[in-house]
């Protein structure tokens, strides 16, 4: 299967379809005997575009990995429409989809070479072209000459090395990865991040479930915030995170205050090492430019202010209790 | 489809071959093939039939003993460290799934199950001079059984663990050998009756000329049928599983 396509580069398929994925009125109740319904995820609507990258954030129970695994087919949803590369995501679609799970699920028995032969030939690859791909992907991701090694003596950083090689092992179109970095050392959080960022060069779709919110931040054009099985928030990060009508600005000078008709404008100053961060009203922008320029300080960069993604994180769920609470 | 079925049987395969358990039980089955004409000897003539009918046994019993552990825990144990996920992921339909790992299963079996036959073959020939290919009907009908007793195993562990698994299958092949004892001919559920005693040809390999070629066409129809209807309910139960 993916012999044919891989003629057709991963960006020709990109165009071929605006929309890479597609969730519509996702729900999941679970109903057990005696105990009332409970709705792990409730009419939640998102797209992910083709060849972004989506991270899928919210807090535990927030319904992230009951929505991924409707989309994959390990969870029968009660209701909604999900489609991968323009087809409802069924099994046949899924040729064209890597997965990466956080914790890396191989059987202990099988070698390296073993288990990425087996994901590419599930994936519709040939003997061949597996074969032929296996060695160049356990060197691509660190794992040169660990073929024949059994998994039971690989480590946790090793495997989630070999989960990587599986997840794109058949050159797949769009790539979900769920908590990928959870509990990588700092090398191995670098290698998923490298991953996601070779991914979106090829022109290729991921959609990142994460708590890292900071690796979000970093590499994703666009996030769908779940809270507890709703979407609570969506957009791209710029929009989302810019604080309308404020401009940051960051500055040095030879004194510890901030010259005159600039220190009556500033909102929030932090001074650290030399420099002072500070934003002003988009409206005095201008002047309080100029008057650092007349008072010799040196500005080194101006910006539209944006907060963290992390305080943003945090005040939409405040808020989201807050209204429950009322 | 049939190549996604073989890639995951393979892998059942390859897995196999690691484990400790299925080593043990060829092992020790080989030990006891080994021994049996140690046993008291119960006449000119009859030895040989004795012999056949206790190594017959001894190879159901060791191959029953290597397909419920292999079959039991297998698809409990993938969903709980959840390697199934990195199967299910991919264009692998449940259904697939389950009758690759059944293949998986079953190969393995019939490779432990070659070399009982092999083992048999050889002590009886050293011990009586007599090669007795004959065995291999037996043990063919025994390989059969054991396919119908991991289709069993596959069906009911898609939806429960394993304790449960073993209790049932043990259930299931003793329920599945007593219609004579429950039932004659005439009575109307004796169709009904889910049998295997089509499978057990112990008496006529170790006492008697062995079973005609048309007979063996038969048992693989009993074993094709009862296979079948085990998958098709397992891919049922399994189908509406959520993992």
């Amino acid at each position: 299967m993916m012999e044919t396509s891989s003629q057709t580069t991963v960006a020709e398929a990109a165009s071929e379809d605006a929309t890479a994925i597609r969730i519509e009125g996702a729900r999941k109740t679970y109903a057990s005997l005696g105990q009332p319904h409970r709705d792990a995820v409730r009419e939640v609507t998102f797209q992910v575009r083709s060849g972004e990258v989506h991270g899928l954030l919210g807090p535990n129970g927030a319904g992230k990995t009951t929505t991924l695994k409707m989309l994959l087919g390990l969870v029968r949803p009660t209701s909604g429409v999900f489609e991968i590369l323009g087809v409802p995501a069924g099994p046949a679609v899924r040729a064209k989809v890597g997965f990466l799970a956080e914790q890396p699920y191989f059987s202990p028995l099988l070698t390296a070479a073993q288990t990425l032969a087996l994901h590419g030939r599930l994936s519709g690859m040939s003997r061949a072209a597996v074969g032929a791909r296996v060695d160049e992907l356990l060197s691509r991701v660190g794992l040169a000459g660990k073929g024949d090694v059994v998994l039971a003596k690989f480590s946790r950083g090793m495997l989630q090395r070999l989960g990587i090689a599986t997840a794109i092992v058949h050159q797949p179109y769009v790539v979900v990865l769920d908590e990928p970095a959870s509990g990588l050392d700092p090398v191995g959080q670098r290698d998923v991040r490298n991953l996601m960022l070779e991914l979106r060069e090829s022109g290729a779709t991921v959609l990142l479930s994460s708590h890292q919110l900071s690796e979000v931040e970093a590499v994703c054009d666009r996030v769908t915030i779940l809270d507890r099985g709703r979407v609570a928030a969506a957009g791209r990060i710029d929009e989302l995170l810019n604080i309308a009508g404020q401009t940051s600005f960051r500055v040095s000078g030879d004194d510890d205050m901030l010259p005159e008709g600039v220190r009556e404008r500033v909102v929030d100053v932090a001074f650290s090492g030399g420099t002072h961060m500070f934003s002003v009203a988009d409206s005095d922008a201008r002047r309080v430019f100029d008057a650092l320029d007349d008072a010799g300080w040196r500005v080194l960069s101006v910006s539209p202010k944006r907060e963290t993604l992390e305080d943003y994180f945090a005040r939409l769920l405040d808020s989201s209790y807050e209204e429950v609470g009322e | 489809m049939t190549g996604r079925v073989w890639a995951l049987a393979a892998s059942v395969f390859l897995d196999a071959l690691r484990r400790k358990v299925v080593w043990v039980v060829v092992l020790f089955a080989a030990v006891m093939a080994a021994a049996i004409p140690a046993l008291p000897s119960y006449g000119f003539g009859v030895v040989e039939a004795v012999y056949r009918e206790v190594a017959l046994a001894l190879t159901y019993l060791a191959t029953m003993v290597l397909t419920l552990s292999l079959a039991a825990n297998r698809i409990p144990a993938e969903i709980e460290r959840r390697t199934v996920y990195g199967v299910l992921v991919r264009s692998v339909r449940r259904w697939e799934y389950l009758l690759g790992t059944w293949l998986g299963i079953f190969v393995t079996v019939g490779a432990a199950v070659f070399a009982f036959t092999v083992v048999d073959v050889v002590v009886g020939w050293l011990a009586y001079g007599e090669l007795m290919f004959r065995l291999a009907e037996g043990t063919f009908a025994i390989l059969l059984e054991a396919g119908v007793v991991a289709a069993f195993c596959v069906a009911v562990s898609s939806v429960i663990g394993p304790v449960v698994v073993v209790v049932s299958a043990l259930a299931f092949v003793f329920l599945a050998h007593t219609r004579s004892q429950l039932l004659v001919p005439e009575d109307i559920l004796w169709r009904l009756y889910p049998s295997l005693d089509a499978l057990n040809i112990i008496n006529p390999v170790a006492h008697g000329g062995g079973v005609s070629v048309g007979y063996i066409f038969s048992m693989l129809l009993v074993f094709v049928g009862w296979t079948g209807i085990l998958l098709l309910v397992s891919t049922a139960l399994f189908s509406r599983r959520d993992l």
